[in-house]
């Protein structure tokens, strides 16, 4: 884009008075602009056409004089699904990102602060999934999750994403970097591990929790390749499954579909503005497993 | 005296005598607290363990044991097979088909073509935000906005973008003098075009760490360059891009994994290996083996490839991670 350009706008950092410093900020608005406008371009593209009307020959720009807001509330009775959808991709991310972090920072907690024979064997066991991709194992998981009858439940959609690597490192991380000396006066007090977790450790570790809250939460919602799997009714499926599959059934009228996916993707747009450190430093962290 | 002395040798015996039993009691204790301190501690560990075994260390497992055996369209083992799954996916068979080894270079050439795309849009991005105006935060959120948006509903949309009933790329298309009705159903196209909606979905994470990057490189650097009459691209060529080659080696693995793991776009783009199999990557057609073809034991032997794979870039990752740390 304007790598070029950029630096020498760098030289602008101190704002000086005058006329010209004025006209410079105003050409770098309107650079910032244009470019904020060509990345969520596409967003746009599917807010006007959603403005649009059941046309079948959409224009890239709507008629402003007589935007038609109504495909938004007409998407739900033409799809009655669409909020079936909503509530199982809801139910499915609070359940799994519930039961991440409970898993997590129960492992988490043994591996930072409890001492006990055999540790590393247990810390390479966590490690190890880290590098085993979910691909590989999709395959067998579709399978066992098919021989329970699982298919088309929220047990075959949630239960084998209640742990994760990812999580149990992140926390163990964190709780590392709280001083053991609380620990140890916990201890002196009488107070077990469990209450020391509870009412000590987490509330110290919200940040963490937060990001691995989030990052949790945005994966799961924006899941796809399993849920394809293991969803054959129509009611069972995610949001993610339900825009795509809307997008492939005959009655898709161009406003209703881009009013149906503006609709799944508020949540997480609503997260990221929200909580947006969280996502961030969970995305960066997140990333590294690979 | 000596009943004294006897005395005092039976009490210290007795001292001793109580020091070495408070001193085993001592041991039968502490191996006692250690025996339910590594009790506590599989408790603690052990609903996270059983979620892992269960979903992700076993399937492994049977994904390498399925891997070697023809299955029914059950997913039960049929025959075995030794690894000739394995050499027909690498053209070692003699049969001369290679469409396997071509898919995986289909993954490569995505690849190549999503993370320097993906890369110089991030540079770009991060270098307009590291502007000093007002509301940079404001324009920084909305460079950010891709990380919340889902593969699936980005592919939606742009599928509705290469459509030809919105005519939206019908200019390309002409100035390409294209014989295809969408860039998506040219051979030439469809690649690039799923490259691009993909570099879109991963802007945000991209502008994210490179605009880190580009923070945490001292200001004093900038201004002692200027003296010496570096600034503008100068500045970026000889400062901030090296300073910042860490951040892009890290960006290049992540991006090259996440090519080599992605399904979503292709399958709701394209839904099929594409014009004459221009988009057949090597996890979609692991998908065509095992969803279409419900063929288990071939499909496991793709998947395994794939892990060997990803375990080689993975390890390149920590490779390039470690001289990050050396960097700083």
């Amino acid at each position: 884009m304007s790598t070029s350009n950029a630096p020498t706008l760098h030289e602008l950092d101190a704002p000086q008075p005058g006329v010209g410093a004025v006209l410079r900020n105003g050409l770098l608005y309107v650079v910032l602009g244009f470019v904020a406008l060509l990345v969520v371009l596409p967003l746009l593209f599917a807010l006007s056409l959603a403005l649009q009307g059941p046309t079948l020959s959409p224009s890239l720009l709507p008629d402003f004089g007589k935007l038609d807001w109504s495909s938004f509330g007409q998407v739900f009775r033409e799809e009655p699904n669409l909020s079936r959808w909503i509530v199982n991709s809801f139910v499915v991310s609070v359940v799994v990102t519930l039961g991440q972090l409970v898993t997590s920072a129960l492992a988490a907690y043994a591996l930072a602060l409890m001492k006990f024979r055999g540790k590393i064997v247990f810390f390479f066991f966590f490690l190890g999934t880290l590098m085993i991709p979910w691909e590989s194992t999709i395959i067998p998981n579709y399978l066992t999750i098919t021989r329970l009858g699982w298919k088309d439940s929220y047990q075959g959609l949630i239960v084998p994403f209640l742990a994760g690597g990812f999580g149990i490192f992140l926390l163990r991380q964190y709780f590392l970097t709280l001083p053991y000396d609380l620990y140890e006066a916990a201890v002196l007090d009488g107070c077990g591990h469990g209450r020391f977790l509870w009412s000590i450790l987490l509330p110290l570790s919200r940040p963490a929790l937060g990001t691995l809250a989030v990052y949790t939460f945005l994966n799961s919602w924006n899941q796809y390749y399993w849920p394809l799997l293991v969803v054959d009714s129509p009611e069972w499926r995610t949001t993610q499954i339900g825009i795509t599959a809307f997008r492939s059934s005959e009655i898709t009228v161009y406003n209703l579909q881009m009013a149906a996916t503006i609709i799944v993707m508020l949540p997480t747009l609503i997260l990221l503005v929200l909580g947006q450190r969280q996502l961030v430093r969970g995305l960066t962290a997140g990333a590294l497993k690979g | 005296m000596s009943i004294k002395a006897g005395d005092q040798e039976a009490a210290r015996g007795n001292s001793q005598l109580q020091v070495v039993v408070a001193g085993g009691a001592a041991i039968a204790k502490k191996s006692k607290r250690e025996w339910q301190e590594f009790g506590l501690a599989c408790l603690y560990m052990s609903p996270a363990i059983l979620f892992l075994v269960a979903f992700t260390y076993i399937p492994f497992l049977r994904s390498v044991w399925l891997s070697l055996f023809v299955t029914t369209p059950q997913g039960a083992t049929a025959r075995f097979n030794g690894i000739s799954y394995y050499s027909r996916i690498f053209n070692l068979d003699g049969s001369g088909r290679s469409e396997y080894l071509k898919s995986i270079l289909t993954s490569l050439y995505f690849a190549l073509l999503v993370v320097p795309l993906g890369i110089v849009f991030a540079l770009g991005l991060a270098q307009l935000a590291t502007l000093k105006v007002r509301a940079i935060g404001f324009f920084r959120t909305v460079f950010t906005s891709s990380i919340a948006i889902s593969v699936a509903s980005a592919s939606v949309i742009w599928a509705l973008i290469y459509s030809p009933t919105t005519r939206t790329t019908q200019w390309i298309i002409d100035l390409l003098h294209l014989n295809a009705a969408s860039l998506l159903q040219h051979s030439g196209t469809a690649l690039l075009a799923v490259a691009f909606v993909t570099t879109w979905t991963a802007l945000g994470f991209n502008f994210i760490v490179t605009l880190a990057g580009i923070q945490a490189i001292p200001q004093e650097l900038y201004e002692s360059a200027r003296l010496d009459g570096a600034s503008g691209w100068k500045a970026f060529r000889y400062l901030t891009l090296p300073l910042l080659t860490p951040t892009l080696l890290f960006l290049i693995v992540i991006n090259t994994i996440q090519s080599f793991q992605a399904f979503t776009q292709f399958n709701v783009l394209i839904g099929n290996e594409g014009p004459d199999g221009s988009t057949n990557v090597f996890v979609y057609s692991i998908f065509t083996a095992f969803w279409k073809d419900n063929r288990y034991g071939f499909a496991s032997a793709m998947s395994v490839v794939l892990f060997l794979i990803l375990l080689l870039l993975t390890f390149v990752q920590y490779r390039v991670l470690d001289r990050r740390v050396h960097y700083q």
